[in-house]
């Protein structure tokens, strides 16, 4: 859309474009309409296939309307309209969470560290924000930087909260870009959230090796008090260990965290605790162990309060985010706080010093009166294991380093694992997923709590995944990124692979960059566990950024997957170099987002979503080998679409040449172009040209 | 994996499988054994019998267990196509191909080889060489069709293989000496490979005798054998061409290449220069020679060099401004094995105008380093800045700051 004088002035003002980094690309802070061409080129192939979870429509005052059998409600909306508006409100939804996430920690430490606090990752990262960079067209280079970025980002909520309104938007593809939008604006606040709290709180960054912290209830020492942080609030996390250590506390007070918040509360104390991921919180609450429960933000658990009461422990709620119906006293001093916490035993005190000295005397207070008994050791609920700390950010020497493995094929793709647990099969089944690809020489990165699950799952040695596997962004490496804000670390690695492969501008560059990704970049999410709407919009914000990604089961309440149907798709591509579009009949990636239950298939389609179009003879011959060998492994036969991913005999792996042979055969097999340019750019209306994906 | 076929699963999860000694049925060659080697050898067609396996000597069910053995693991291919330059990237692959096969592993090449097999793939039916061979058949026949016939010889007796190592030696050697030798005024091709064209897609490498691919990972010889392998992919033959100035390293074949595989960015490319039409990069260099203005000569650092470079800038800042497929004059990204090309940075200057590096590639290519140059090439424990630099070369007297190097004309 195009701006006027004024606006485009303070555009240019807002990303300082008289900066010459890199030359400001054709979207600096994109509003609703400015990616719309790319994602209805995008639902093109990849369409919205809705799974209503009811067919009744009482999203406004006109119904209840019955929307089955093609039926309109009363206002006009049909039941893929009606779908895909909740889509767009689920996904804003998550990404006003991680807005609201991101605030309370930016406001914080522009409080107590100043806006002129600079961005600061360490050495071994140049490309500081590559979401930032590629989507607004800013280097943030400050704490003030990543205050106005927010103030955009909030913006662009409110405008597309109201279109969510009724009345508003009923067509699907529309609904569907800004549910993108949404989406994409979810990694880039998430981005900016985790900038600020690796810059504030010093958290681990440029280094591969990070402390390896206890995971499990198992770990906890009981014998101490215990306070159990839980929920995605920072602040009260970092003030609570500075309060430990201040008061020479530190190690005589267990603290144990749950959530989000686990993982930086031991990016900033490894000495700090996992008690295990959030699913098991209901267990860990009963279990007593805890003296105190401090929460701030969202946890999934709405009767956090009442659970904790039975336990005997005392609750303080940290947050203006989840209230609980409680009293605010944090005008009162903190000795009446205290005896106000002992007396009610539930308190709201969303000032996050004085909530850590209440929290630490009353642990003290409690846990001399109460007897624990230590945890029962039924139900699984007692493993133990080592969880790396969430690194942050992919170094920029790291992905420098992959390059000539990614396009030799040595690395075939990288696999990303996050989300909530909870998921179909056993908890083990988010390790064995990591194992399988990080032996076979994938990049295995993890984030949010299913980085926690894959640490309770330990070989005979008793040692975890991350104990076993390298920690660094390489072939066969297992790397926890960090809480689910550091999933845009994710999203961004693959984001840095064009800017440092290809020197593509990343600056306000989304859709080149996109394209880019979508078509050469071979990696692929994973969310199985239980979603909650940041995750849907983690999702979507991958989709349009061209990463695929499988959901699990629980997913289908959001009742929205982007999925292509055989036969039907139009697979054709624009050749960058010939300029000529061709047919290259291969489904790759297959689907943008799909839903799996099972183990087995979720790891045949993970294989196959790694394949791209501008796969190298030898790249696409090895992913070929790990998802035939897959297939084979898993459901005892060969797969019967490996022919459509074959372009010339050189792309048949070695080890089933002679047994593919035959099936290529059947199947009337012909040779086809290998693309070393294959781009989207070209076959649809855009700003971009392809000079601009030559570069 | 070829179900059924073999006794164990082969494939590249069981790359980089750790074999512990207790967990070890049996060894061969390694360090407690002197008589060992592997050779792969193109032979005549009536010279070889097509998927014929031998082993003369004890097999593996018989050998003690836990014991070290002596090997010798014999390959002999044939085929019209075949030629003899690519018997080392054939021989290579066996290094690949064994650690394909789950629970064995292989270590080394030629006189050093290793080779281990772990308990629970004996227990599982590898318990003869004649497996191991028929897996070698099954994957250098599947992998690369011009091989017509091929046979696979183990020896595990010590008096024969003591018979037949100097032979092999023999052969390590003048092979050693030609790779060695080999100029780009000995032959007619280079190689372009364009795999890197998928991430990067104005790139293309130029890879000639005295020039090995940015990545390092693909020498002359190994473009000649991936061209003969599949003459359609990504690696190509190019005419080599009139050469237009045998300084710089111009050829006409190579600027036609650069014309057509950069879409046109670029009509001309110096093979041997930093300077006017450098090579492009990729992403992939293992390495960037870099201009030092204030001192008129080069450094040069690695991919895995942490800090600032004497110029105050990390790899990764300069990685920047070198890749992405462009000609970029002072920014060169190489191989490091390209330093031990006679013809490296031929036109400025060569090794005579390296005055920065980091120890530890200063260490690996101290062979390579003229030896009026040793101890002038300054490193990041000699100087962290260019003004000490310059200090450094005034004291060291290196021949490039005393006027001393003739750029050749």
């Amino acid at each position: 859309m195009a701006r006027n004088e004024r606006q485009t002035r303070e555009a240019n003002d807002f990303i300082r474009a008289g900066d010459s980094w890199e030359p400001v690309g054709h979207t600096p802070l994109p509003g609703i309409l400015e990616l719309r061409n790319w994602d209805r080129r995008l639902l093109q192939t990849w369409k919205p296939f809705y799974v209503p979870v009811t067919d009744k429509c009482s999203l406004c005052t006109y119904g209840e309307c019955d929307l089955s059998e093609g039926r309109r409600g009363s206002c006009g909306v049909d039941s893929s309209a009606m779908q895909a508006r909740l889509t767009l409100r689920t996904c804003c939804e998550g990404l006003a969470k991680i807005l609201a996430q991101a605030r309370r920690l930016i406001d914080y430490l522009v409080e107590v560290k100043g806006r002129e606090l600079p961005v600061d990752l360490g050495d071994k990262i140049g490309i500081e924000a590559p979401h930032i960079r590629t989507v607004l067209g800013i280097k943030p280079a400050s704490l003030g930087d990543l205050e106005r970025i927010l103030c955009y980002i909030e913006d662009q909520l409110a405008l597309l909260l109201a279109s969510a309104n009724t009345g508003f938007e009923a067509a699907v593809s529309d609904l569907e870009s800004k549910a993108m939008h949404a989406s994409m604006l979810t990694h880039t606040v998430m981005e900016a959230a985790d900038l600020a709290a690796i810059t504030g709180f010093a958290f681990p960054s440029s280094k591969a090796d990070t402390a390896l912290i206890d995971v499990g209830l198992a770990a906890v020492d009981t014998k101490k008090p215990v306070i159990l942080l839980v929920g995605d609030d920072t602040v009260s996390a970092v003030c609570l260990v500075d309060y430990l250590r201040h008061s020479g506390l530190e190690g005589k007070i267990e603290v144990v965290g749950m959530g989000p918040v686990a993982h930086d509360l031991v990016r900033y104390c490894p000495t700090a605790k996992i008690a295990g991921p959030l699913s098991a919180l209901p267990f860990v609450l009963r279990s007593g162990i805890a003296d105190v429960v401090m929460c701030g933000g969202g946890n999934l658990l709405t009767d956090l309060l009442s659970e904790t009461r039975a336990a005997g422990a005392a609750f303080i709620a940290t947050d203006a985010g989840t209230a609980c119906g409680l009293e605010d006293i944090s005008s009162d001093n903190t000795e009446e706080i205290l005896i106000e916490l002992l007396r009610e035993k539930s308190i709201l005190l969303p000032d996050p010093s004085k909530a850590a000295a209440v929290a630490v005397e009353a642990a003290l207070k409690l846990s001399a009166s109460r007897s624990k008994a230590p945890p029962p050791e039924s139900s699984g609920q007692h493993e133990a294991g080592k969880m790396r700390v969430g690194r942050g950010p992919v170094m920029d020497t790291e992905i420098r380093k992959v390059g000539a493995p990614l396009v030799l094929g040595t690395i075939p793709g990288v696999i990303a694992i996050v989300g909530g647990s909870n998921y179909p099969g056993s908890p083990g089944d988010i390790a064995d997923i990591a194992e399988e690809f990080a032996k076979r020489k994938y990049i295995v990165v993890l984030a949010g709590d299913s980085a926690i699950a894959a640490a309770l799952k330990t070989d005979n040695e008793g040692k975890s995944i991350y104990e076993r596997y390298p920690p660094d962004f390489d072939a066969g490496g297992v790397i926890n990124m960090g809480p689910g804000v550091s999933s845009a670390h994710i999203s961004g690695a693959a984001i840095k692979i064009a800017s440092i492969f290809a020197a593509l501008p990343l600056r306000a560059n989304y859709e080149v960059v996109a394209d880019y990704i979508l078509n050469r970049v071979g990696a692929c999410g994973l969310a199985w566990g239980a979603c909650g709407e940041e995750e849907l919009a983690l999702a979507t914000g991958c989709n349009r950024l061209g990463i695929p990604v499988i959901v699990g089961p629980r997913c289908i309440k959001y009742g929205r997957l982007y999925l292509s149907k055989p036969g039907e798709t139009d697979w054709s591509v624009m050749d960058g170099r010939s300029k000529q579009v061709v047919d290259t009949g291969e489904p790759s990636p297959e689907h943008l987002v799909n839903l799996l239950a099972d183990k087995g298939a979720v790891i045949v389609a993970l294989a196959k979503l790694c394949m791209r179009k501008n796969d190298t003879p030898q790249g696409r011959a090895t992913k070929l080998t790990h998802y035939i060998g897959l297939h084979r492994q898993y459901f005892g036969k060969l797969p019967a679409d490996a022919h459509l991913f074959i372009r010339r005999a050189s792309d048949i792996p070695i080890f089933f040449k002679k047994e593919l042979q035959a099936q290529l055969g059947e199947s009337g097999w012909q040779e086809k172009p290998v693309l070393s340019l294959p781009t989207l750019v070209g076959t649809y209306r855009s700003q971009v040209t392809l000079d601009d994906v030559v570069h | 994996m070829a179900d059924g076929i073999f006794p164990v699963d082969i494939g590249p999860q069981y790359e980089g499988e750790v074999i512990r000694k207790a967990d070890m049925r049996v060894e061969f060659g390694g360090p407690n054994v002197r008589t060992k080697f592997e050779l792969v050898s193109i032979k005549p067609p009536d010279g070889v019998t097509h998927e014929k396996v031998e082993v003369i000597g004890p097999d593996i069910d018989v050998l003690p267990e836990g014991s070290s053995q002596p090997i010798a693991l014999i390959v002999d291919v044939a085929g019209a196509r075949l030629e003899r330059d690519i018997e080392p990237v054939l021989e290579r692959r066996l290094h690949l191909y064994l650690n394909y096969i789950e629970g064995f592993y292989h270590m080394n090449q030629r006189q050093d080889v290793w080779m281990r097999l772990n308990k629970a793939s004996f227990g599982k039916g590898l318990k003869s060489l004649r497996s191991l061979g028929e897996i070698l058949i099954f994957l250098y026949t599947s992998e690369i069709d011009i091989i017509e016939k091929i046979q696979v010889t183990f020896i595990t007796d010590p008096v024969k293989i003591e018979e037949l190592l100097p032979k092999a030696v023999e052969v390590y050697r003048s092979r050693d000496e030609k790779i060695r030798g080999l100029r780009e005024a000995d032959v007619e091709e280079f190689y372009s490979c364009a795999l890197c064209q998928s991430f990067a897609p104005t790139h293309i490498c130029c890879i000639t005798p005295e020039r090995i691919a940015n990545c390092g990972a693909i020498n002359w010889f190994d473009g000649k054998a991936a061209y003969q392998m599949d003459p359609e992919g990504p690696i190509q033959a190019v005419p080599k061409g009139d050469i237009i100035d045998p300084v710089r390293g111009e050829y006409r074949g190579a600027d036609r290449l650069a014309l057509e595989k950069s879409m046109g960015t670029y009509d001309r490319v110096f093979l041997h220069s930093a300077f006017g039409y450098p090579h492009t990069s990729c992403g992939c260099f293992q390495a960037i020679c870099f201009y030092i203005p204030e001192a008129d000569a080069f450094g040069i650092v690695n991919r895995d060099f942490e800090g600032d470079t004497v110029i105050g800038s990390p790899f990764t800042e300069m990685a920047g401004d070198t890749s992405g497929g462009r000609q970029v004059e002072g920014f060169l990204g190489i191989a490091l094995e390209y330093l031990r090309s006679p013809s490296f940075l031929k036109a400025d200057g060569g090794w005579y105008r390296i005055v920065w590096m980091p120890r530890v590639i200063q260490e690996m290519y101290r062979d390579a380093c003229p030896m009026d140059l040793h101890g002038k090439i300054a490193t990041e424990n000699d100087v962290t800045n260019v003004d000490e630099l310059v200090a450094f070369l005034d004291r060291a007297g290196h021949p490039w700051v005393k006027g001393e190097v003739k750029l050749p004309v």
